[in-house]
């Protein structure tokens, strides 16, 4: 899958800029190595733009959001006029922090359906080194770009539908060392959009998934493996990941993610990203239960368990532990279950 | 046109109905703590309504939907009915808190000396946690509408459509009156409850 239109823009930090400079934008010629280089991109927005994201609608409720309206006015008529008013945004909202960027817009329509991939490879700096006939010229360049063709952010959209359609997409950025920083700058600010899977939602299903996995492991080292993990959850309050990520971080052993993953509702919910709400995870995960072989149990809020029973290792070998605990007794009960 | 239609029903039968059940469920656990819900109920668009739909014209005569299985945003939809006006405020920041909503707005008459149809609507991603494993996600739509309306509005907008806007003739005039007269009462219920609910249950 190849784009059939290419388009440039070389687009500088503006943020807050009374005075902005021009964007030069260019057409690609759909031959050479750049345009090979770009088609691989293009084709590989696929598999690598793996952050679900929608659009934002206006505040006052309406259905209409200003970039994806630019971006249905390229893809009706590609060219470096209608891909423009992109840039412009991408130049408002660019910090030198960001620095300066390449700017691509790609287009193809196959079979009825029309996709589009945004992508801004930032700025670097180089040498370039000549060989003339009996003398070597070296210059210092500032405007490298895609020295690493793998540090740059991509946006991925497509739909038979230019009218009702693009209201979803997926994007990536490769420039970013982790998931704290998930880009504000690329999807919150430059797209206007937010994750599809708000915080409270991805983090409920988590927590679910969690708890349901707990209930069911058969495994005692990997029940206790997943009641450690949900201590550690409550932490990322903030953060965004996916569901494998935040197991990855945690260091989890294949046989525990396997139960958080048979937990969820569908396999591949394991990729999707959210933002972790502490709040909400607490809501579905409050209470660490813990069962002797002695025929004991004992419970309490979770964040609070290790404060009221007090662990002592009696036996390494054969894993017998003392729990200990002090207080006032203000109800008990016989009951039928547990 | 007529292959989305088809390929329409083939969806409604193979995948849609279970995903509105999913759905449904889904917005159930949504709400489990949320005090004031009588019901919620969930959807997918009938295929002869889909048809309908699919086919129908815009203002100036043209085809609407040149697209529809992509572009029409309630093949699946969902309502909360609500006790009382305050609850669809708070039902509608629970909605928020777990959907992403592209469009919200709140339906009144556009003359404040009219009466007819209330209500909130959401038009929101439609959550993978409802579509099973074992169906395609490119046959399920990316969005739902939902509706949160209070007992009354609710009452009114379904007699309304079944006596107003599928009525098998034209309304006179004082039909029409009797249908606004009915709103402005279904209306004027909900602002009485909705103080005594302040004043009983503050």
């Amino acid at each position: 899958m190849a784009p059939q239109h290419v388009h440039s823009f070389l687009v500088h930090p503006s943020k807050h800029d009374a005075d902005p400079p021009q964007i030069a934008g260019t057409g690609i010629p759909r031959r050479g190595s750049l345009y090979n280089m770009l088609s691989t991109v293009f084709a590989r927005a696929e598999s690598e733009c793996n952050i679900e994201i929608v659009f934002r609608c206006r505040p006052n409720g309406e259905q209409q959001n200003d970039c994806r309206d630019e971006l249905v006015a390229y893809l009706e008529n590609p060219n470096v006029d209608t891909g423009h008013p992109l840039a412009s945004r991408l130049q408002r909202i660019t910090t030198h922090r960001s620095g300066l960027g390449l700017l691509f817009l790609m287009a193809s329509r196959d079979n009825g359906i029309h996709r589009a991939v945004i992508s801004r490879f930032p700025a670097d700096q180089g040498v370039i080194a000549e060989e003339h006939a009996h003398r070597l010229s070296v210059e210092f360049v500032e405007r490298v770009f895609m020295k690493s063709a793998k540090a740059y952010k991509s946006a991925l959209y497509s739909s038979p539908s230019l009218t009702r359609g693009f209201w979803d997409g997926r994007a990536v950025d490769l420039q970013i060392s982790g998931p704290r920083e998930l880009s504000d700058y690329w999807i919150r600010e430059f797209l206007v959009s937010d994750l599809k899977t708000t915080g409270p939602a991805g983090t409920k299903r988590l927590a679910v998934a969690l708890r349901d996995a707990i209930r069911r492991a058969g495994d005692a080292d990997v029940r206790e493996e997943l009641i450690s993990a949900a201590s550690l959850m409550r932490r990322q309050d903030g953060t965004s990941f996916s569901v494998r990520q935040l197991a990855q971080r945690l260091g989890l052993s294949p046989e525990a993610v396997g139960a958080i993953e048979t937990a969820l509702p569908r396999r591949d919910l394991m990729d999707q990203v959210f933002q972790f709400d502490t709040e909400e995870f607490q809501k579905h995960v409050q209470y660490r239960a813990v069962e002797l072989d002695n025929g004991g149990t004992l419970i309490a809020e979770d964040a609070h368990f290790n404060n009221v029973f007090r662990e002592q290792v009696v036996n390494q070998g054969d894993r017998r532990i003392r729990f200990t605990t002090e207080g006032r007794v203000i109800d008990q009960a016989l009951r039928k279950t547990r | 046109m007529n292959a989305d239609i088809a390929e329409y029903r083939r969806r409604y039968d193979a995948h849609l109905q279970t995903v509105a059940a999913g759905l449904e469920r889904y917005i159930k656990e949504c709400l489990c703590n949320v005090p004031h819900v009588d019901r919620v109920t969930a959807r997918a668009k009938d295929p002869d309504r889909f048809a309908v739909k699919a086919q129908c014209p815009d203002e100036r005569g043209r085809q609407r939907y040149l697209h529809p299985l992509a572009e029409v945003q309630d093949q699946i939809g969902a309502r909360i009915t609500v006790f009382y006006l305050n609850d669809v405020a708070q039902i509608s920041q629970v909605t928020e808190r777990y959907f992403r909503p592209i469009e919200q707005r709140e339906l009144v008459p556009e003359s404040e000396w009219e009466f007819g149809y209330f209500g909130r609507h959401f038009v929101l991603a439609l959550p993978r946690d409802v579509v099973p494993e074992a169906v395609p996600l490119e046959e399920v739509p990316t969005f739902f509408e939902l509706q949160i309306k209070t007992l009354f509005q609710h009452a009114w907008s379904e007699a309304n459509h079944d006596l107003g806007y599928k009525a098998p003739r034209a309304l006179s005039r004082d039909e029409n009156r009797r249908l606004a007269y009915a709103a402005a009462q279904a209306w004027g219920a909900d602002r009485l409850f909705e103080e005594l609910r302040a004043e009983i249950l503050p």
